[in-house]
């Protein structure tokens, strides 16, 4: 059975008697199977959050289906396995994160001793332990994902749903995000990521879909959409003058072969970044 | 999964209650202790002619308006705020998405506000339980005084302060208190109906105060359809008069501080009776409410 299950799904938003309504998504298909991480990505307005609000419940399709493990979105029994982030998660600000994570796990049935164990491994996970006391009108934005990732896993749902998880976070947070959708990967659960960081759908993602002025256009493994067919790279270490010369006289003997570039391979600013952090940290 | 579970609407109850605390709701209970004072004091300053009764009738009247007044002010503003705040704030939207449904989601906001007003006119009458006591001690040993004076006999005396103690501290003191919360309940739950479909905050809070004048001219409406009813007569008042009387609270039946200005007692049955209403007219209105939100998309 799929994890999530999106059938045709077409939105249209009524607008003013004057005004055209408006089509947010047209006959969106995709299936996500159990344990994979799926990463849909468009520019904004695409059609996005209305996908996703649509698989939560939030919204009614105005044709196709939804279902999470053969759930109907729209019925209450489909939110069981279901853990959401929104994007610039606003919980009540008068509530601390203990207070939050405890309060969301109750919704979610949770009492007692489970209770209390669960929120304090939630606190752990998203590393809020010292902060646990603090109300959330006090905390970063950075925090406040942090502890929107604790509610969203309190009652160790089989779906994850991120809506631009690392929005508004530093790398550092933003690397640990990250980190935490590989480990959930690990630990069996599906992901449902919509985001318009590519660079990141890419480090974590099986699958994307690319959404663009509310269809679908694009859909399939990290591996398929990314190879360069007629391209091969190899990168070398320690690799003299020489054989590098015997490589390049080779290449250029060969009849239908071009380098195209060659040079030293760059590490990313966000990498450059992470380290310079944990070096100073030392 | 249960389509109505208590447990479940406690924990949102619960919630919002400390919300609604948090925001410091509460410091208009020193506002309210400071009006009262100071203006019981005032009509003490003025009313040098009035006798005991008279004096502790105004005590009362004044006391009941401004519980009247905050209760009502307090059930509009904390009820329309509620679910327009939680769709604002985004913080709807992590809520229903967890296996919460919706009719479990607005009963327990209403009861949040409920408990709420509850622990506040209780408050409220405690300190007009002490006000009013303080009076009637006065009044008493004022008159008791001059009884003794005028040289009136003890059995005298002890049938003038059996009358006092009429106009003190009683049930039906306590049960007009009751019944302002019964009243309140009853507008956050039109609030509520309101704040379900409407676009904002300030168009809840009007039209709830609209409904709040039209549901104390709702008893006349009913009246004067149900006599052109019996005359067998029909028309654009009568069915417009059907209509108040069908859609709008009677706020008229909750009235009993009123009544019990002017000298009457309120029974338990009435109290009952009213209580009765109360629950049917708010249960019709959470029902609506739920109809409303149920496919409400965000």
């Amino acid at each position: 059975m799929n994890a999530v299950d999106i059938r045709n799904l077409s939105k249209t938003f009524k607008s003013s008697l004057r005004a055209k309504p408006l089509l947010a998504v047209r006959d969106v298909s995709l299936q996500i199977p159990e344990g994979q991480v799926y990463g849909l990505i468009g520019p904004n307005g695409s059609g996005k959050s209305t996908t996703m609000k649509a698989l939560l419940g939030l919204l009614a399709p105005t044709s196709g289906s939804c279902h999470v493990f053969g759930h109907d979105s729209l019925k209450v029994d489909s939110r069981k396995d279901i853990g959401f982030l929104p994007e610039n998660p606003y919980f009540h600000k008068h509530l601390t994160g203990e207070e939050t994570v405890r309060f969301f796990g109750k919704l979610c049935g949770l009492r007692g001793k489970i209770l209390k164990e669960k929120t304090k491994e939630m606190l752990d996970l998203v590393s809020l332990t010292a902060a646990k006391d603090r109300r959330l009108g006090g905390y970063s934005k950075g925090m406040l994902q942090r502890i929107g990732l604790a509610q969203a896993l309190v009652q160790d749902p089989r779906l994850i749903v991120l809506d631009e998880p690392t929005a508004g976070v530093d790398p550092i947070g933003s690397r640990e995000i990250r980190d935490l959708i590989l480990s959930f990967k690990e630990r069996g659960m599906t992901v449902f990521l919509c985001s318009h960081l590519l660079e990141q759908v890419q480090e974590v993602c099986d699958t994307v879909g690319i959404i663009f002025q509310g269809e679908l256009v694009n859909q399939g493994s990290i591996e398929e959409l990314t190879s360069i067919e007629e391209q091969t790279e190899f990168i070398l270490e320690n690799a003299s003058e020489a054989l590098l010369h015997q490589i390049t006289e080779l290449v250029k003997s060969s009849s239908d072969a071009t380098i195209l570039r060659t040079g030293k391979p760059k590490t990313t600013l966000e990498r450059l970044f992470i380290e310079t952090a944990r070096s100073r940290n030392h | 999964m249960t389509f109505f579970s208590p447990s479940r609407i406690w924990v949102i109850t619960a919630n919002t209650f400390t919300q609604l605390v948090r925001m410091k709701v509460f410091y208009f209970l020193i506002a309210f202790a400071i009006l009262c004072a100071g203006l019981n004091l005032l009509e003490f300053d003025t009313g040098a002619t009035e006798t005991s009764e008279q004096k502790l009738r105004s005590v009362k009247s004044l006391s009941f308006f401004i519980i009247r007044s905050f209760s009502i002010v307090f059930a509009i503003a904390a009820t329309a705020i509620l679910i327009p705040k939680d769709i604002e704030e985004r913080t709807l939207y992590t809520i229903l998405c967890k296996p919460v449904p919706r009719l479990d989601y607005l009963t327990g906001k209403f009861l949040g506000v409920f408990l709420l007003m509850s622990v506040a006119i209780a408050a409220m009458s405690l300190l007009l339980n002490g006000i009013i006591h303080y009076h009637t001690v006065a009044a008493m040993v004022e008159e008791t005084a001059r009884f003794h004076t005028a040289g009136a006999s003890e059995q005298t005396i002890a049938l003038r302060m059996q009358e006092l103690s009429r106009y003190g501290v009683t049930w039906s003191l306590q049960y007009a208190s009751l019944a302002i919360l019964m009243e309140a309940t009853l507008i956050a739950g039109v609030a509520l109906l309101i704040s379900t479909f409407s676009s904002s905050t300030l168009f809840t809070i009007v039209s709830t105060v609209v409904i709040f004048f039209i549901g104390h001219f709702q008893a006349d409406a009913r009246e004067y359809y149900l006599s052109k009813q019996s005359l067998g007569e029909s028309g654009g008042t009568t069915y417009l008069t059907q209509l108040v009387a069908i859609l709008f609270p009677d706020l008229q039946l909750f009235g009993v501080s009123d009544g019990l200005l002017k000298g009457k007692t309120i029974s338990l049955a009435q109290m009952g009776q009213l209580a009765l209403t109360m629950l049917l007219q708010c249960g019709m209105y959470l029902a609506l409410s739920w109809f409303a939100f149920r496919k409400k998309e965000f």
